[in-house]
């Protein structure tokens, strides 16, 4: 650390910020400072962040990351060798980068893929950077478009690890309902044909928050692979359904629903289930976490969730603005009655039976681990 | 002799850009934009309740979800007969505004500033500023460790910013500007829960309540920013439109001087009104300001990989991809106005607001403020040259950007706690209708289209900015904006092709939201076979 020009506070100052965002006490900051400048003293950890079928959308979140700041992360604690969204190089000198990078940091650099990968027509739906051989148009020879597909054989084989960013990385999303089409495919899948052994970790969230992929990097780097769920996701981050945390949760088991966007009680926010909410089967921090440096949430701005950090987001959660299926509110009410445990069983129940429909019946529970 | 420089990826954009262009004695003859990412989205939309379709466009893209949203819920509302309560508009103007101020921010720090400013000469830095040197310091450690690569490699070129004092500074306010940025996105996040992606607008209305609250906790966030755009953005943007080297780029890059935009922020409750007034201007003659109308705009396919009788007005395009379609080189159409290729954006809103000006038909906003920052001169020159470059680009989104955060702070003190901010009407699906919302973004003009049949969505559509900007050659094989604006631009080393991605970059193209498809005659399946 001392040589890359940072000071001995503000290191402790990184340590501190590393608790915070792991959710971890601050009685680990003199552990996680020193296992910082472990990895201070062997070089910055290497990472190739490349995008599939992306929106960009993941990298446009981390840029909101608050502690560390962007900036932190890409002058302190990472050493980002190609991010196509921000950084300096274009053309042949970037994906020389990636090149070097795979060559020389074999079995070293973390492996960030934004966006799922198209898989049809050779994988001409997405391309990046070009090839040795040429196609002609319009009378003249152009070097040919390399797919993001043969990137994937290239970068994952010499990966310490993958990383799937966002929730169309790690199952398709929004893109992967058009599979028919373009080939969509979920990065993990691609990682298992070219290395079934290969770690890969899923974040979801459209977009991911940027504390769950800084986070998770940086446990990764601290603590080795983390522990995931079912989806492979963090368990740290995606361990608990929205609804559990919710700020309106009271309204929902005193049965108070918000019907009409005009009605305003600052005394207790309605509950939005019946506007479509998704948070009784969707598995995330944030009604803890929150968004854009905690300033607010989703539901804390009166829109409903709409699970986007599920497996089954977009296709198998539309209709997003109405009502869960097969609820019966009146059946719901009594869960005042009865109490928080109650009412816990209750939206367990939801979100279990509910999934179980829309995935046709596979499993008994998709919602993530409990 | 004749040589081809491909540049792929085209970075520091949105997406998946590649560029080609054919240079001959160190000038660029000709030039292709080939938008090289497809999804196709958008077809799943079909037969989907029509209040998903702005949840599901606005995720077109991650750094434009807040026009697409606002686009798509002024169309569903026009769907939907609604009648947009005050707050409602003007929480949207205002979510809007902050979204023009961090995109605006985005492009010209994150995006497009290291194209003119050395960032190894911050090692040299000998000024007295405690944030500087400890930026120094940092940078110092990362070239000693050989850790620079978010840096360099770069395109190398002789005028680059170096001098160590301005080059700090600017280095400085680069990383300021990130902060600058993600505080517009927390303005956003105030009334629309998050960004990006955000629930916050719907048909009918908006979801969250002014409050005397969260109106104060928006107006200081803005109160700071506008600070930092008057003393930090513009005065950088005079700051390098000054630097002698890069005289020739006040002309150099003109995209052939045709301009579109639709006009946006609403200031009445029909939408008549316009903050950003809408009009067309073409072959640089700003004194001349069209009035637009949507039913010119046509889609061409020819050069892009769809089949052929995908040739249609937007209202009923649509879409049926062809990777092995000969004489194809991009996912992008070719939208035209009257078969006129368009540049939209900043560029254009602000020359169709300075040409109205001009003519008496929109009350002085822009022109007091190029007299303001002393550019008159310069500006009234590029007007007699009927051309405008890479750098006037980047200048009209400094100015479109403060002129919308001084906005903004008017538009705050409009709001009224307690009022309507939902019209229930947005909740009444009808068996069969139409809609459509003309909005601007950051990028330019942006338009959606809805048809509703059996309260269900029938058809879908969106034209979108970088589409115009970004677009390959037409049927009558004139060239996109873009591929026009490198024809004539100085590449005396072909190694290092920077005015070219100078020249790409000052458009802020935004390749997700270029490559839209929507289909409503096809449902989607195809016989491709999946390897």
């Amino acid at each position: 650390m001392e040589k890359k020009g940072v000071s001995r506070r503000q290191f402790i100052k990184y340590a501190g910020a590393t608790a915070a965002l792991l959710g971890l006490s601050e009685a680990l900051v003199p552990e996680i400072a020193r296992a910082l400048e472990q990895l201070s003293t062997s070089g910055k950890p290497p990472i190739i962040w490349m995008q599939g079928q992306s929106c960009s959308g993941c990298a446009v979140s981390f840029l909101n990351t608050n502690y560390p700041e962007a900036a932190e992360v890409v002058l302190n604690e990472l050493s980002v060798r190609f991010q196509p969204t921000v950084m300096a190089s274009s053309g042949y000198q970037s994906t020389n980068v990636i090149e070097d990078t795979v060559k020389e940091l074999n079995g070293q650099y973390v492996f960030v893929v934004e966006g799922p990968i198209p898989t049809a027509e050779g994988g001409e739906f997405c391309t990046v950077g070009v090839e040795d051989t040429t196609k002609e148009v319009m009378g003249k020879q152009f070097p040919k478009d390399k797919p993001i597909m043969k990137w994937m054989e290239e970068v994952v084989p010499g990966a310490a690890a993958v990383i799937a960013l966002g929730s169309c990385a790690s199952f398709g999303g929004i893109p992967g309902a058009n599979a028919s089409v373009t080939g969509t495919t979920p990065v993990q899948d691609i990682v298992a044909d070219i290395d079934k052994d290969k770690p890969v970790i899923n974040i979801g969230g459209c977009p991911a928050h940027p504390d769950w992929f800084v986070g998770t990097v940086l446990d990764y780097l601290l603590n080795g692979l983390p522990e995931l769920d079912r989806y492979n996701r963090p368990k740290m981050f995606f361990g608990q359904l929205i609804h559990e945390n919710c700020e309106r949760r009271a309204a929902f088991d005193a049965g108070l629903f918000l019907e009409d966007w005009n009605d305003y009680n600052p005394d207790m926010k309605l509950c939005l289930f019946k506007m479509g909410c998704k948070g009784p089967v969707t598995y995330a921090d944030c009604p803890v976490r929150r968004w854009n440096s905690k300033v607010n949430w989703c539901v804390g701005a009166g829109g409903p969730c709409h699970g986007c950090a599920e497996p089954a987001f977009y296709k198998d959660l539309s209709p997003l603005y109405e009502p869960l299926p097969n609820v019966n509110l009146v059946s719901l009410q009594p869960a005042v009655n009865l109490g928080w445990i109650a009412a816990g069983a209750t939206a367990a129940g939801i979100g279990g039976h509910y999934l179980y429909k829309q995935l046709g019946g596979k499993k008994e529970s998709e919602g993530g681990e409990e | 002799m004749a040589q081809i420089v491909t540049i792929d990826p085209v970075t520091r954009i949105e997406g998946h850009l590649r560029i080609d262009v054919e240079i001959e004695n160190g000038v660029v003859k000709d030039a292709w934009s080939s938008g090289t990412m497809f999804r196709g989205f958008e077809m799943l939309l079909e037969g989907k309740h029509p209040w998903d379709a702005q949840q599901v466009t606005e995720r077109i893209c991650g750094v434009c979800p807040l026009v697409h949203g606002t686009a798509s819920s002024y169309n569903l509302d026009d769907a939907m007969g609604v009648d947009l309560p005050d707050n409602a508009r003007i929480i949207r103007n205002l979510c809007l505004g902050a979204n023009f101020i961090q995109s605006h921010v985005l492009h010209f720090y994150t995006l497009a500033a290291l194209d003119y400013v050395d960032v190894t000469a911050v090692l040299n830095y000998t000024g007295g500023d405690p944030a500087l040197q400890a930026l120094k310091g940092k940078l110092s450690g990362l070239a000693k460790a050989n850790d620079l690569y978010f840096f360099v490699p770069r395109y190398e070129s002789e005028d680059y910013i170096s001098d160590p004092e301005l080059a700090t500074i600017l280095v400085g306010h680069y990383v300021e500007a990130l902060e600058a940025r993600k505080k517009a996105q927390e303005m956003l996040s105030i009334y629309y829960g998050r960004m990006p992606s955000f629930v916050g607008t719907i048909p009918g209305g908006v979801t969250s309540h002014p409050t005397v609250d969260n109106i104060e906790a928006f107006r200081s966030r803005l109160n700071e920013l506008r600070f930092w755009i008057d003393s930090v953005y513009v005065q950088d943007i005079v700051t390098i439109a000054g630097v002698p080297e890069y005289a020739p780029f006040m002309t150099v890059g003109d995209s052939g001087g045709n301009y579109l935009a639709y006009g946006g922020f609403d200031l009445d409750t029909s939408g008549s009104e316009k903050f950003l007034p809408s009009g067309y201007v073409l072959g640089n003659n700003v004194a001349s300001v069209n009035d637009f109308d949507e039913s010119d705009i046509f889609e061409y396919v020819t050069h892009s990989w769809y089949k052929e009788d995908c040739n249609k007005a937007p209202a009923e395009g649509h879409t049926d991809p062809d990777v092995h379609k000969k004489e194809a080189y991009s996912f992008i159409k070719s939208p035209r106005l009257d078969d006129n290729p368009m540049e939209v954006g900043p560029m254009a809103r602000m020359l169709v607001m300075a040409g109205r000006e001009l003519a008496g038909t929109y009350p002085e906003t822009l022109l007091p403020l190029i007299d303001q920052v002393g550019l008159t001169d310069a500006v009234m020159g590029l007007v007699e040259a009927g051309a405008f470059g890479i750098l006037p680009r980047h200048a009209m989104r400094a100015f479109e950007c403060k002129l919308i955060a001084d906005k903004m702070a008017e538009w705050l003190d409009e709001l009224v706690p307690g009022e309507k901010i939902w019209d229930s009407k947005g909740k009444d699906i009808p068996d069969s209708s139409q809609g459509m919302g003309l909005v601007e973004g950051p990028r330019g003009a942006l338009g959606h289209w809805i048809t509703i049949k059996n309260k269900k969505i029938d058809n879908y559509q969106c034209v979108v900015p970088t589409t115009w900007n970004a677009s390959p050659r037409d049927k009558n094989d004139n060239r996109g904006p873009i591929e026009t604006s490198l024809i004539g631009l100085p590449v005396p080393d072909p190694e290092n092709p920077i005015n070219v991605v100078r020249c790409v970059r000052s458009f802020d193209p935004c390749l997700a939201c270029a490559i839209h498809v929507i289909h409503p005659e096809h449902n989607g399946v195809k016989a491709f076979r999946v390897v």
